[in-house]
């Protein structure tokens, strides 16, 4: 736990329903160590997305801590906070949330533009980022023109941009078809093995098994922690290709 | 971000809903085009006003007679009480008076073959070119033995010379006043309108003696009365000085001590002043309305920046997740709201340039866009961005970013 990239310490999140309070966390205490690839799981209400928003520095907890490469960021300010996500963590949304009408290289650099680094050398840094996610021929493309694996692609060299601590990505395939989901899975594992973390949240099993951590939350609690050897992304869309291959000759 | 790409963000945006960004600016465009158009008329008229004074010349009184009453029965004539003589001393006895020139008027036909025209008929000696700053186009002045045998000869204006002689030469043709052959010796010079609108130049100038005894056929009451005199003074500085000296000088020689003498001291440019003054705030209440539509164009704006802060929810959630501060975005719908402005401001103004065009060349008005107006116009309008802008511009960076990302 101390050398985890995040932790959280206890957190618990309420939310007030009118009369009722509801709650979402009711004391979780994980941490996600360097070059982790940890799938988050569980039924919706359990407190997977919560989670997820607190390891996002995107809301605060209710009391307990979370702690970034040691650093407590509960009582920040929304400036501050901006900062740390800014800094340290990249997201990856199911939606993509790309800018419409801007070119796939300015989506990319949009985390640099809240930096103090230099045009050029953002430009640079979003260029290299788009061709380690195989779009280096698409870096004027709108996201209108791009297929929705390839936004996802856009999106993924949005997140490493800033070269982040920590990947967060929310449901990264539940837009997309199979085959593309694991494209997108595959180019997840690449990154794995270049060493970065990665967080993910899924409900579909399948996808989860390509991580090589799984944590279950059910009612608020983390229910499971396991680590396991994970499928390769890549052996499994060789193997649907082929299966649908083989369905189409039938 | 710094500013140009936060300007250029803000460009992106307002020409992606480029119809409704038009329309928007419409209420700051048609306001600032309002506002500087009145402004340019309101300094047009000024600077005729002034123009006017300078033709009158700007120290210049007119002392006009005034019926007398003596025992309560109406002396004799037209009553007039003022004479030649007071004129002379006038300008003898005040030395701050450069000339005093006497007047008598009449009106009449002026027949040009078949051609007829009825101007002012005034009668003057040579005195009144230099007290209303007149000059001459061509020709010459009264000689003394027109002026003291009523000679029959006029100097007539532009706009005489205009209806009854055209692109011909007046000089030397002799016209007919209320039957009377008179010959052209001279052409005045134009002055144009004054402010009430009036022709300066429908006028024709005669001996006095001539107006006197032959054209107005009237009876007065002394051989050498005169309706107005004429007073120019040496300085501005002097005209309140000379007004004094005046009053006294016509009471003493009239043998006067009434509250109400006959006769009236009238300052010229004062006159003007007053009715200017009138256009004035006449032109700032029109400019007041304009400020108005101002103002309903920046809660168009308010209205416009609310509607985009709702509709991009989703790109600010964004936006604070990959690290916008508020301050950040903040600024992004601030700038947004001031370019719209400006925009307006910079496309009222060619408005407002466009308009005043047409207003001088086909309605023949003066109007002058002062240069500090432009600035003032568009520096308010952008102002008014900043104003309008800043609520919708908080409400955005106020919003929470999941829930901001979260938003259909």
């Amino acid at each position: 736990m101390q050398n985890a990239v995040m932790a959280t310490l206890k957190v618990e999140k309420h939310y007030r329903m009118g009369e009722q309070v509801l709650k979402a966390l009711k004391g979780v205490s994980v941490g996600i160590g360097q070059g982790d690839f940890v799938a988050v799981m569980g039924p919706s209400g359990s407190g997977k997305s919560t989670f997820m928003n607190m390891l996002g520095c995107l809301d605060s907890p209710s009391s307990g801590q979370i702690l970034l490469k040691g650093t407590d960021v509960t009582r920040m300010s929304a400036a501050e906070l901006a900062t740390v996500r800014n800094r340290h963590i990249g997201f990856v949304f199911q939606q993509f949330n790309l800018l419409p009408r801007t070119t796939a290289l300015d989506n990319v650099m949009l985390p640099l533009l809240y930096t103090a680094m230099p045009r050029a050398q953002a430009r640079e840094r979003a260029r290299h980022c788009l061709e380690l996610v195989g779009l280096g021929k698409r870096l004027d493309h709108h996201p209108s023109q791009l297929s929705g694996g390839q936004q996802q692609r856009v999106a993924i060299a949005r997140a490493l941009v800033n070269e982040p601590d920590i990947i967060l990505a929310d449901e990264p395939t539940g837009a997309l078809d199979t085959e593309t989901g694991l494209e997108i899975m595959a180019l997840f594992q690449q990154l794995h093995q270049q060493g970065k973390t990665l967080v993910l949240v899924t409900h579909e099993p399948d996808i989860a098994a390509f991580a090589s951590r799984q944590l279950v939350f059910r009612d608020g609690l983390l229910l499971t922690d396991r680590q396991s050897s994970p499928l390769d992304a890549q052996q499994a869309l060789a193997d649907f290709r082929q299966h649908r291959l083989a369905e189409a000759l039938k | 971000m710094n500013s140009l790409m936060l300007l250029n963000v803000a460009w992106v945006a307002l020409r992606v809903n480029l119809l409704r960004s038009i329309l928007t600016m419409l209420g700051i465009i048609i306001g600032v085009a309002a506002v500087i158009i009145m402004l340019a008329l309101g300094s047009g008229a000024r600077y005729e006003v002034d123009q006017q004074i300078k033709n009158l010349g700007g120290n210049v009184f007119i002392v006009f007679s005034r019926m007398r009453f003596m025992g309560g029965a109406q002396q004799g004539g037209t009553g007039q009480s003022l004479t030649e003589m007071d004129a002379l001393a006038i300008e003898n006895q005040i030395p701050q008076v450069t000339v005093a020139a006497p007047m008598v008027q009449s009106s009449g036909q002026v027949i040009y073959g078949n051609l007829n025209w009825a101007p002012s008929i005034l009668g003057v000696d040579n005195k009144i070119y230099q007290a209303q700053s007149w000059s001459l186009a061509e020709g010459r002045t009264f000689t003394e033995t027109e002026l003291s045998s009523a000679g029959r000869v006029a100097v007539i204006g532009q706009t005489v010379k205009r209806e009854l002689f055209g692109a011909s030469d007046p000089l030397g043709q002799t016209v007919r006043i209320n039957k009377v052959p008179v010959t052209i010796i001279g052409v005045l010079n134009g002055k144009g309108q004054n402010t009430q609108g009036n022709d300066q130049d429908d006028i024709v100038f005669m001996p006095i003696d001539t107006v006197r005894k032959r054209i107005s056929g009237i009876t007065l009451s002394s051989p050498k009365a005169v309706r107005s005199i004429v007073v120019q003074v040496a300085s501005d500085r002097d005209m309140p000085l000379v007004e004094q000296e005046l009053d006294a000088l016509l009471r003493q020689r009239l043998r006067t001590t009434a509250n109400d003498p006959p006769f009236r001291i009238r300052n010229l440019s004062e006159m003007v002043e007053t009715r200017a003054q009138t256009m004035q705030i006449f032109n700032g209440l029109l400019a007041a309305v304009a400020s108005v539509s101002l103002l309903v164009g920046g809660i168009g704006i308010m209205n416009i920046m609310l509607v985009s802060v709702t509709e991009r929810t989703r790109e600010i959630g964004l936006r604070m997740a990959v690290g916008a501060r508020p301050a950040d975005i903040l600024r992004q719908f601030l700038i947004e709201a001031v370019l719209l402005c400006a925009l307006g401001g910079a496309l009222g103004l060619t408005l407002a340039l466009g308009t005043t065009w047409a207003v001088e060349h086909f309605l023949g008005y003066t109007a002058i866009i002062e240069p500090q107006v432009v600035l003032m116009s568009i520096g308010f309008s952008a102002l008014i961005g900043v104003f309008f802008g800043y609520y919708p511009a908080r409400k955005a960076s106020r919003l929470q970013p999941i829930e901001a990302l979260r938003y259909e």
